[in-house]
């Protein structure tokens, strides 16, 4: 953090008194605090998160990186309110979810965050501009024609608006896919393997995507991986295993 | 989205269309064979051209179900009383065989005092015992002739004479024949009565009240308003009935449907919960789609049933079905609540999926 000094000086210039003031810290906009999930299997419970404490801040590009069944995916849809936490705490831009009801955490989701997955997943009976058209009429405020240009020639959709799911390639169908999660502006976006179906090329294309939403607008990431090569897009990396966030790293 | 998810399917969305077209369907014809019935057997015996018609005590007003209790002599008295111009007695027998017919037992001379008498179309009037009339609607029908046999009531009759329908009955034999084969002798069913003037109807009425009393004594004007199902309470129920079946079939036939779609959508609608897809979001979409099916179900089944009264009438002459504007109305709002319900359980359930669980199914 950037520091401001300031100094008083006497008529002599000798230093009359001195003062180092810090510039007040950025609240993290993601929040954890000794974050349990626990999921009945039959008559065995089993703790998929097990006391994880995350900070994000604003404007950060996170990677959460671990083995598979070490809890990545369960953490992102507990912090994205899609799941509820069993123990701890989650505040997300200043909101406990986990005092939330369902109907409430369905309502910060709608106006907060934004959901890329692995799958694409976009409708397959809409065509490319219904389906990112479709997270603003669900937001509330109606199609908004401005943001929506915005967001398709960011993305370079143009061209494949009036195309269906099933007629765009993979790395096609993930740009449209982050389309929709950010038309709505949502303050963090979580990512979860969005280059897990995607060939090296596409994969490298939405990933830079991804990296110049950070830098360039400025747009808070949360992104899931298992590969160290796309970890590297972001600024920081989280390590998880058996449920746990065992170490962290700056990259940039 | 609502449209693109409905053709997304279009055999599933084309069976549940049909299926809610069956239904509208069923009532349209039910109750539009029923009534058309029911209106028309009124029609006809409006067409005898009496003003008053007698029957024993607690007689059905469907006089199909006639028995033939009451003596012939009653007439002599009947034509006695003030302002009572002729009287016609007449036998009626219910036959089912090659078909469900009335058929009257007329005395030639008293009948034609009352009804004008008959216009024929082809031979003669009823002079043998043997001799039977038919109506035209019957003749076309049944492509009968004159001069051909007809076997009715177990019995074979000569065709006589075609004549002109709307007279009471579509067959017309003498009545000392009919009570021979019925065992009847000396009995009539109904008395149909001729007033010397129409507007002394009801004084008619009254005297015929005093000289027969517990007697049905109906007037025949207006005689159609009579013929409704609830003057027929069996046949209240019946159409009720078949209305229960039709809004079942439709209630199952659309809650399949919207099951196996939401089942089939699961993930999407993970997706929808993920973009923060309220539960009434997930339930208003089930829901409008359902109302659309229900909407082209009712107007397919509307079509259809135009297309199947046509089918019905070419193939039996005689029939009448009225299609009737507030039924059409009726089926359709019996069509859409039955839809309704029918999609209510699947769009709660669709409503209530975890959003982690339908993201991953697969």
């Amino acid at each position: 953090m950037a520091n401001a000094i300031k100094i008083i000086l006497r008529a002599d210039d000798s230093i009359l008194c001195g003062e180092i003031a810090r510039e007040p810290a950025l609240e993290p906009i993601l929040k954890t605090e000794s974050l349990w999930k626990v999921y009945r299997s039959g008559k065995v419970d089993v703790a998929a998160l097990r006391g994880v404490d995350v900070r994000v801040l604003p404007g950060e590009f996170v990677c959460i990186m671990g083995p598979s069944g070490c809890g990545k995916s369960t953490l992102l849809h507990v912090i994205g309110g899609l799941a509820r936490a069993t123990r701890g705490r989650v505040l997300l831009d200043g909101n406990d979810l986990t005092a939330m009801s369902d109907a409430e955490r369905t309502l910060l989701r709608r106006h907060k965050v934004g959901f890329v997955f692995q799958k694409f997943n976009l409708l397959p009976t809409l065509d490319a501009r219904h389906n990112i058209a479709l997270a603003q009429h669900i937001h509330g405020n109606g199609f908004d024609p401005h943001r929506f240009d915005v967001v398709v020639d960011l993305l370079g959709l143009r061209q494949r608006l009036h195309h269906r799911p099933s007629e765009l390639s993979g790395g096609e169908q993930q740009r449209v896919a982050i389309a929709r999660a950010i038309v709505t502006e949502p303050k963090i976006l979580l990512a979860d393997e969005p280059t897990g179906n995607l060939d090296t090329k596409s994969s490298e294309g939405v990933l830079s995507l991804l990296r110049g939403l950070n830098k360039d607008l400025g747009q808070t990431v949360v992104m899931i991986t298992h590969n160290p090569d796309a970890a590297t897009y972001g600024t920081r990396v989280l390590h998880m295993r058996d449920g746990l966030v065992v170490n962290g790293s700056a990259l940039h | 989205m609502i449209l693109r998810n409905i053709l997304h399917r279009p055999a599933r969305t084309l069976i549940t269309v049909i299926g809610i077209a069956v239904e509208v369907t069923l009532v349209i014809l039910v109750v539009g064979l029923t009534t058309g019935l029911l209106t028309e057997s009124a029609k006809r015996t409006e067409g005898v051209g009496a003003d008053i018609m007698v029957q024993p005590p607690s007689a059905s007003i469907w006089a199909a179900f006639s028995g033939a209790p009451m003596p012939i002599r009653i007439a002599g008295k009947l034509k006695k009383l003030n302002y009572v111009q002729a009287v016609a007695p007449v036998l009626v027998q219910f036959n089912s065989v090659n078909g469900l017919d009335i058929v009257y037992g007329i005395q030639p001379d008293t009948f034609s005092g009352v009804s004008g008498g008959f216009v024929f179309h082809a031979g003669h009037g009823l002079e043998a015992p043997d001799d039977i009339l038919v109506d035209d609607v019957y003749a076309r029908a049944k492509d009968v002739r004159v001069g051909q046999t007809l076997h009715i009531l177990g019995h074979d009759f000569h065709v006589a004479g075609v004549v002109e329908h709307g007279k009471g009955a579509r067959l017309f034999v003498l009545m000392s024949t009919l009570q021979q084969m019925s065992g009847a002798i000396d009995k009539a069913s109904i008395f149909f009565i001729k007033c010397d003037r129409s507007d002394h109807t009801p004084a008619a009425m009254d005297e015929i009240r005093q000289l027969l009393p517990g007697y049905e004594i109906r007037p025949l004007k207006d005689f159609i308003s009579l013929m409704t199902s609830s003057n027929l309470p069996g046949l209240s129920a019946f159409i009720s009935v078949m209305i229960g079946i039709a809004v079942a079939i439709g209630f199952l036939v659309v809650f399949l449907s919207m099951y196996t779609t939401i089942i089939e959508r699961t993930r999407e609608i993970g997706v929808l919960k993920s973009l923060g897809a309220s539960k009434s979001y997930i339930v208003e979409i089930v829901l409008s789609e359902t109302m659309l099916l229900c909407i082209l179900g009712s107007g397919f089944g509307v079509g259809l049933s135009f297309l199947m009264r046509w089918v019905f009438v070419t193939a039996f002459p005689s029939m009448t079905i009225l299609i009737l504007p507030r039924w059409v109305m009726f089926s359709g709002m019996i069509a859409l609540a039955g839809g309704l319900l029918g999609a209510s359980y699947p769009a709660w359930i669709a409503s209530r999926k975890d959003p982690v669980e339908a993201l991953v199914y697969e």
